[in-house]
């Protein structure tokens, strides 16, 4: 899997570089339009994270190239614009999402997973982690062939930790990702706690291998030590 | 009211009590000018009734005719005042109408060759008083209300003809709206005033329209400008909490870094929809209807706040419509709903009362009764939540202020109650 991140800002581009590398990605980045657009023309990417306000030039331009090239590269665009305008004449260029800097790591990660998978995988789209099986599409879950029912936010919850499996997720993160907006005011992150409690428990009794670790005032990690 | 009726009605009370004066005046004159002719003709008529009685002694005796009748008779000289004409006002009965008619005499002496005295009356009818009073009072009344009438109609032509670029002005004025792509103004006119109106109301559009744009691009800088370096930190905190060397004392530092982080993250976001909200940076509008949108938001809350075993009632008992953007409408609801949430107690209540024209949310709490004159305000924080960025309220108050809501705040019964009123 290819992947070119096109962001000026340096120490963000090494810091997305380096947590991409970690999924075992091939990343390749650019800082300005100019780099940008020789490495468009040059190689075909899987995924492009795509910073909208770039020296020499305007990322939607970039976007705009690339459809005129014929290119299949999904694109995902990264913006401190948080203007809606922006987000739909993004979308309508033909960029796959939409991210609000700024955002976490994981939230980066799994939005990348999802693109990524649905240009594969032109069916259904499934994700698997051990013994887990999530049809995000139609919101079920099989753990061995076994359905199991979650509640809406234990799903959100669920396919958040599976798209980033073993990785320390902060409980800020899980918040913003799962309630959205709702959070900007929440007390305590409480409500984390709780769900989280009762997520593992309906794991645990269906007997899901991975486990959901809570590592101490920071957030969570989904494990699966392979037996 | 319009220009119109107000210069009319302003028109129309001097015009009433002058129209009155001059009446009067007009009245006044007449009655005098009537008399003093009356008066000479008397006179006349004295000295040639006089003169023919000294010439004729068979003339010295009554006559009466239709017009004028004059009575002599004699008087003893002490009575006789040769120097006065006396002048009098008096009526008389017309035998065959039954009618008195007003008429004026005049009454004097006269001394004829063989020392008899005399004294002469002479009467004359005259016009109507009354009937005089009753033609002018109505005469005037037929000219004020024609007078009024032509005005009206003048005021009317003059001022769709004259005022035209006036109106065309407050047209375009009316649509005219703040951050949206608006027709330019086509007021062609040959009066210098309005010339002057034109080029200064455009000149005070453009004016704010730059201002309006550089404050929208100073937020959207200062945006940027900041996001920016709260994402690096964010995600090198992330990175960092990812090394397995890290011991548990560190990511819990860590932890605590990233969590005043997100905070100041959700700080900037709040504040930069306060300044959206208050640059009107929304013009979009739709008809929403807050019944359905309370429950999408009260059912996302609900999931959330699962632990705090909070029993909410939503009492729809009319539907309520309203007009206005549609993300600022879900982000009021949102904070006033979940501040319902935040501040309750422990297996607490929320109700949400929704009526065809305002939207009541209670909860119950443990705090005493909060301080509504600074509640509304930027970083009031009235309790202990160290969460909040102290600016969910003000933010409802500044969506709400955009649509002329009104907000209100009431603890009552031990609840805790937050009223929106729609026009």
């Amino acid at each position: 899997m290819k992947i070119l991140i096109v962001e000026d800002e340096n120490s963000l581009r090494d810091i997305m570089v380096c947590s991409l590398e970690k999924e075992r990605y091939v990343v390749e980045s650019a800082a300005d339009y100019q780099g940008a657009l020789l490495k468009i023309n040059d190689y075909d990417y899987d995924c492009i994270v795509l910073d909208i306000m770039l020296p020499g030039g305007n990322g939607l331009l970039l976007l705009e190239e690339l459809k005129k090239m014929k290119k299949k590269d999904s694109v995902i665009i990264v913006s401190a614009k948080d203007s809606l305008e922006d987000k739909v004449k993004g979308l309508d260029l033909g960029a796959d999402d939409y991210l609000t800097k700024p955002f976490h790591l994981a939230e980066l990660n799994a939005r990348i997973k999802c693109v990524l998978r649905r240009k594969q995988q032109d069916g259904e789209m499934d994700i698997t982690i051990a013994n887990i099986t999530m049809y995000p599409d139609r919101h079920a879950i099989y753990i061995d062939g076994n359905q199991l029912i979650l509640n809406r936010k234990e799903f959100d919850l669920l396919y958040y930790f599976v798209t980033n499996p073993d990785r320390l997720i902060s409980k800020t993160a899980l918040a913003e990702s799962v309630w959205g907006d709702y959070i900007d005011q929440a007390d305590n992150f409480d409500f984390i706690y709780s769900q989280v409690k009762n997520l593992r428990k309906k794991l645990k009794a269906a007997g899901a291998l991975p486990e959901i670790k809570a590592v101490y005032g920071f957030g969570y990690k989904m494990i699966y030590e392979e037996r | 009211m319009r220009l119109r009726q107000y210069t009319l009605r302003n028109l129309s009370v001097p015009l009433l009590l002058i129209l009155s004066a001059w009446a009067c005046a007009f009245y006044i004159t007449i009655i005098r000018e009537i008399n003093e002719e009356t008066d000479e003709s008397l006179t006349n008529h004295k000295m040639l009734i006089i003169k023919a009685a000294l010439a004729d002694s068979t003339l010295l005796t009554d006559h009466v005719d239709i017009l004028t009748q004059y009575y002599i008779h004699e008087i003893p000289p002490a009575k006789a005042d040769l120097s006065k004409d006396v002048f009098f006002d008096s009526t008389r009965v017309v035998p065959l109408e039954m009618i008195s008619i007003p008429v004026r005499g005049l009454r004097t002496c006269f001394r004829t060759s063989d020392d008899k005295y005399y004294e002469l009356t002479i009467i004359t009818s005259i016009l109507e008083k009354e009937d005089m009073v009753r033609a002018t009072v109505i005469g005037l009344a037929i000219l004020y209300f024609s007078l009024v009438f032509c005005i009206l109609l003048v005021i009317h032509l003059v001022f769709r003809k004259s005022l035209h670029p006036l109106y065309v002005l407050f047209d375009w004025l009316k649509k005219y709206r703040l951050g949206k792509t608006n027709i330019p103004l086509r007021n062609e006119t040959k009066i210098e005033e309005f010339h002057i109106l034109n080029e200064a109301i455009e000149d005070v559009v453009r004016r704010n329209t730059k201002l309006y744009n550089m404050q929208k691009q100073f937020v959207e800088n200062a945006a940027h400008e900041l996001q920016t370096p709260l994402a690096i930190c964010i995600n090198k905190l992330e990175l960092m909490s990812e090394n397995p060397d890290c011991t548990e004392r560190q990511l819990s530092d860590i932890a605590s870094l990233h969590q005043t982080l997100s905070g100041i993250v959700k700080m900037n976001k709040s504040l930069l929809l306060l300044s959206r909200i208050e640059n009107r940076q929304f013009p979009e509008t739709s008809r929403i209807e807050m019944n359905k949108l309370v429950s999408g938001i009260q059912e996302n809350l609900d999931e959330m706040y699962e632990h705090k075993h909070i029993t909410v009632t939503v009492k729809n008992s009319a539907q309520l419509f309203t007009t206005m953007n549609e993300s600022l409408a879900s982000t009021l609801l949102t904070n006033l709903i979940k501040n319902a949430y935040i501040h309750n107690c422990q297996d607490g209540i929320i109700q949400i009362t929704i009526t065809a024209h305002t939207l009541t949310v209670a909860n119950s709490s443990n705090a005493p009764r909060l301080n509504a004159s600074t509640l509304f305000d930027r970083y009031e924080r009235q309790s202990r939540h160290k969460e909040s960025t102290g600016l969910g309220l003000a933010i409802v108050k500044s969506i709400a202020a955009l649509y002329e809501i009104q907000v209100e705040y009431n603890h009552d019964k031990q609840l805790h109650e937050f009223k929106l009123t729609f026009k």
